[in-house]
């Protein structure tokens, strides 16, 4: 415990502790000369007490010096357990922020305790040592953290109120997100003895990555830290973690591969039962058994029977905390999608060349009319005049030298509406016709995401090629062969190609082997670019032929596909969500929480036709639904908020191992009150008394060393 | 008298020996001599006084058998007497640098001794008995034969004065020269602080005591030898070879203290099992406490023995 002074300037009389210092200096050096008769008993006396001798003197030193620092530190008036004294005066009014853990973990019941309803106790016996011209305020600790207060107030019963209202959070725990703002509202106030109050479950899950990245002994040491820790033990929790789907893309009627990981944190194994659901309708119960500290993947299978968003919720029965026991998932379920494919016109000759055929086969391999995923459409680009584009989810615009103007904008609006566009190149392609017409003419609009330039290679002589290096395998188009088994595309050689200028914007998803870029994309407005510099049939590569060309047909459109709308997998509570989405026939958004009415969300126009909306309203876990209003329809989305699985973990963090906080721990029934340990902490305990009384002690030790000798000399011979 | 003894030395103080007059020194046991005295003679059926008759026992001379008795009774008894002879005395006087010390009182320890030493010739000579001096350092330095009259007291007192303290002790060779020019029994009185070996002068007292001297020893100590009253950070220096050394003398009272008790202790435990008288001598005593002290010693053993 730290030591704090009411009269720190009397500790400038520690500095007579110099004066035994001298004196036991000053006696070693000027002896009295004194004649002696013999000093044979002299010389041995001195022999055999030699050692003892300067050790008694040492320890008079010693005893002089603790005297005189007692004394010195008596009259400074010492506060044993607070550091306000080094910079705050002595009687100065306290500023303090409380830290009150509200994130999920603190939902744990522990042998019939809520932690979280004696965390609000906890704060308000710390609220309830307020003084009249105290300041204090709180700040919620869960991910990002929430400030109740903007800054320091003075009213007592405005902050108790505040903490008595206080909700349960569904988020996780950042540290750092409540302690940097706590921080900062102290910073200003430095005549005032300031401390933090941290009242938190100390889960491991949240410490440990917070102490290995912030250095808490930085924190300005004047500055209390005092962490009231809560809770005892640990509960026993299992806790569904994970809820997924294995196929990328949802159809109605087919069965869909799902899976969830459900996590047993506890030190005993657990039996328990998985219940899924659609809308509420049960679809599987699911029996696990888990080990200690397990956890366990359990696949099913479920099939939707509409399209739009479907809500699929896997619960287990609730235990010592109830909020990680569902988890939510929001499943997009589509109708086979339209691609459609303008291919090139037949050459002077009257030839057709293969690509529209290579293209057909990638997509629709066995070509089937009925269930397949995608249903090919091809056309000559002059057929596609009269064709209503966004009936498309991607078009494909294989080897074309060049385009009527007004395809070239229903292209461009199909694209920034949220249409996915696939350019393969060619012999036909113009490149100078493609820099005009497809970047510069359209300026903010364009739809190429590189410029292009010559022809590089020989696909007749077939003398040089390259080969696909440098694959992005985080891009969907080719996440699948980052896994062992699924093929290399770099084993396809490319005998001719563009040369290419990506736009700023545009990714790389693979490049020529000699570095010069193969495969791009980039967004644009709501949709997607993808651009092949070479061919879709084997006149400059022979990738068509290769196994691995049809899954990256597939998967470049279903990475395109399943970039459209919201991203439901990762949103954590709290979190805020936005979406941007063509202004065009745009009348209203409504949010429906998971239990709330539904609430109109505010729009805000961001140019080119877009609409940005956002919400903070997902403090909630469950499924959220967005209706879009437009003079066409009504268009559904949904995402879910799920609880951070980190917080389900209920470890604890031992509190020595937490640095520069002092730990105050308090269990009901105790001699002294929360409140009288935080007083303490605040103002510390008053040493001076003990001191006293260590001095006399210290004094009476001192005379009677100093005069031992004495006493026996003094009887001499009898 | 007292005004004769004040002309011959400062060391016959006349208060002194005028509270002395009463008393007398009895030596322990009878020695022999030739001269009349206060003295008992071990030797029987000389002259002077008739002592007893005691039957004759084979191995006595025949020259002391009383042939008037066998006369008149037919049977061989030995006349036996006893003597009054002199006493026969060395004072031996330890004149060490060490016996040069003085603390707070009016006399240095060879002053002290001095007069002791003095005072007790006086006495001696006064009952006819006779007296010699021997003074020592790392040796004898100065003998004087035992005489009687108080003649003699004149030339003892004056080496008494003259003497200069100096030098380290060495009590055994001076015992033995005193040995050697001891021809027959009498009484050694030594006055010392005995800063020497104590086992050497343990052995050598008792080698005179094994050859029937009466051994009287005054361990003379100055106050400050006793108590030793200092208090200060000290750079004490030794009067007999010049050392010094540099101690905090109140740390060392109770140690030096201790060893002094033992070193006094030894002297009078090992002495006494000799027979041989042991007297402490505190210089801060009056002379006459030490002297008084010294005679009911004497008076308690003659008693004791006759």
């Amino acid at each position: 415990m730290p030591f704090s002074f009411g009269h720190p300037w009397f500790l400038l009389g520690g500095l007579s502790i110099a004066v035994p210092i001298y004196l036991h200096l000053y006696y070693r050096k000027k002896p009295v000369p004194k004649d002696f008769p013999s000093l044979r008993l002299i010389r041995l006396s001195v022999e055999a007490i030699i050692r003892r001798m300067k050790l008694r003197n040492l320890l008079i030193l010693a005893l002089r010096i603790l005297i005189l620092t007692l004394l010195t530190l008596a009259f400074a008036k010492p506060f044993l357990g607070s550091l306000f004294g080094t910079t705050a005066p002595s009687g100065a009014p306290a500023a303090f922020v409380v830290i009150l853990d509200n994130s999920l973990s603190m939902g744990a019941s522990h042998q019939g305790i809520s932690l979280f309803n004696s965390a609000k106790a906890k704060a308000l016996e710390v609220l309830d040592k307020m003084g009249p011209y105290d300041k204090a305020a709180v700040i919620l600790l869960n991910d990002p953290g929430t400030m109740l207060f903007s800054q320091l107030t003075w009213d007592k019963s405005e902050l108790k109120e505040a903490v008595r209202n206080v909700p349960l959070s569904a988020a996780g725990t950042n540290i750092f997100g409540a302690l940097n703002p706590a921080l900062k509202l102290l910073a200003p106030v430095k005549n005032f003895k300031r401390s933090i109050y941290l009242i938190t479950d100390m889960t491991n899950s949240s410490w440990k990555p917070f102490l290995t990245t912030y250095d808490l002994s930085a924190i300005d040491k004047s500055l209390d830290l005092v962490l009231i820790p809560i809770g005892e033990g640990i509960p026993p929790n299992v806790a569904v973690t994970e809820l997924g789907i294995e196929s990328p893309l949802v159809l109605k009627d087919r069965p869909t591969p799902m899976w969830a990981t459900i996590a047993n944190y506890s030190i005993r194994p657990q039996k328990t039962r998985l219940s899924v659901f659609i809308e509420d309708d049960k679809k599987h119960d699911i029996s696990i058994d888990l080990q200690p500290n397990d956890k366990k993947r359990v696949t099913f299978s479920c099939e939707f029977k509409s399209e739009g968003v479907a809500h699929v919720r896997a619960a287990l029965p609730t235990d010592s905390l109830s909020q990680d026991d569902t988890r939510h998932l929001a499943v997009k379920v589509m109708a086979p999608q339209k691609v459609l494919i303008i291919k090139p016109p037949p050459d002077r000759e009257g030839n057709i060349t293969k690509e529209d055929l290579f293209l057909r086969f990638a997509l629709n391999p066995l070509n089937r009319s009925q269930g397949a995923t995608f249903n090919v459409e091809s056309r000559y680009v002059d057929e596609t005049v009269s064709l209503e584009l966004t009936r498309y989810s991607a078009i494909f615009l294989v080897n074309q030298r060049d385009l009527p103007e007004p395809f070239v904008n229903n292209l461009t609006s199909f694209v920034l509406g949220g249409g996915n566009l696939i350019i393969f190149c060619g012999s036909r392609v113009d490149p100078e016709w493609y820099n005009a017409n497809l970047i510069d003419k359209l300026g903010g609009k364009y739809l190429l995401p590189a410029r292009v330039f010559k022809r590089v290679g020989n696909a007749v002589s077939k003398s040089v090629a390259y080969q696909l290096t440098d694959l992005d395998t985080g891009h969907p188009a080719f996440k699948i062969f980052g896994t062992d088994g699924n093929g290399d595309p770099g084993k396809a050689q490319v005998y001719e190609f563009f040369q290419v200028k990506p736009d700023s914007s545009a990714l790389v998803l693979a490049r020529l082997s000699h570095g010069l870029p193969g495969i791009l994309e980039e967004k644009r407005g709501q949709g997607r670019v993808l651009f092949v510099a070479f061919t879709a049939d084997t006149a400059w590569t022979n990738w068509p032929l290769k196994p691995t060309f049809l899954p990256f047909i597939h998967q470049s459109i279903i990475g395109m596909l399943k970039k459209q709308g919201l991203n439901s997998d990762s949103i954590l509570p709290g979190t805020p969500v936005s979406i941007l989405l063509q202004e065009e026939g745009l009348k209203k958004v409504e949010l429906t929480p998971p239990h709330g009415p539904a609430q109109e969300l505010p729009i805000r126009k961001e140019g080119e036709g877009l609409i940005h909306f956002s919400t903070v309203l997902t403090d909630q876990p469950g499924f959220y639904k967005l209706s879009i209003e437009r003079s066409s329809g009504i268009q559904t989305e949904a995402f879910t908020v799920n609880p951070p699985p980190e917080e389900s973990d209920l470890d604890r963090m031992e509190i020595r191992k937490v640095p520069r906080f002092i730990a105050i721990k308090h269990t009901p029934g105790g001699t002294q009150t929360l409140g009288d340990k935080v007083a303490l902490v605040r103002e510390g305990s008053e040493m001076g008394i003990s001191l006293l009384w260590i001095l006399l002690i210290a004094a009476f030790l001192e005379t009677l060393v100093a005069n031992l000798s004495t006493e026996v000399g003094k009887k001499g011979f009898s | 008298m007292v005004e004769k003894t004040r002309r011959i030395s400062r060391f016959l103080d006349p208060r002194l020996l005028a509270s002395l007059t009463s008393l007398e020194i009895k030596a322990r046991s009878i020695v022999e001599g030739f001269v009349s005295g206060l003295h008992k003679s071990p030797f029987k059926g000389f002259n002077v006084e008739f002592a007893e008759y005691r039957q004759y026992v084979p191995g006595d001379s025949l020259k002391d058998i009383d042939w008037k008795v066998y006369a008149r009774t037919d049977k061989y008894y030995i006349k036996e007497h006893e003597e009054e002879t002199n006493l026969s005395g060395y004072l031996i006087l330890d004149t060490s640098g060490s016996m040069s010390y003085k603390g707070e009182g009016i006399l240095s320890k060879l002053d002290y001794s001095a007069t002791l030493a003095a005072s007790l010739a006086y006495l001696m000579l006064r009952q006819q008995d006779s007296v010699g001096l021997v003074t020592f350092a790392e040796g004898v330095r100065k003998i004087i034969r035992p005489k009687t009259g108080m003649a003699h007291l004149k030339a003892i007192c004056a080496e008494l004065e003259s003497t200069v303290p100096g030098g380290t002790t060495d009590i055994g060779d001076t015992l033995d020269r005193v040995a050697e020019t001891m021809r027959k029994r009498g009484i050694l009185i030594i006055f010392s602080d005995l800063m020497d070996s104590a086992e050497t002068i343990i052995s050598k007292a008792r080698q005179l005591r094994t050859r029937k001297h009466e051994i009287v020893l005054f361990h003379v100590l100055d106050h400050h030898e006793l108590l030793f009253p200092f208090d200060d950070t000290t750079l004490f220096r030794d009067l007999e070879d010049k050392s010094e050394i540099i101690t905090d003398a109140f740390s060392l009272r109770r140690e030096y203290l201790r060893r002094m008790q033992q070193f006094i202790a030894a002297f009078q435990s090992a002495l006494r099992k000799s027979g041989i008288d042991y007297l402490l001598a505190d210089t801060s005593r009056p002379l006459e406490a030490s002297l008084r002290t010294f005679f009911t010693k004497r008076q308690a053993i003659g008693a004791r023995i006759a």
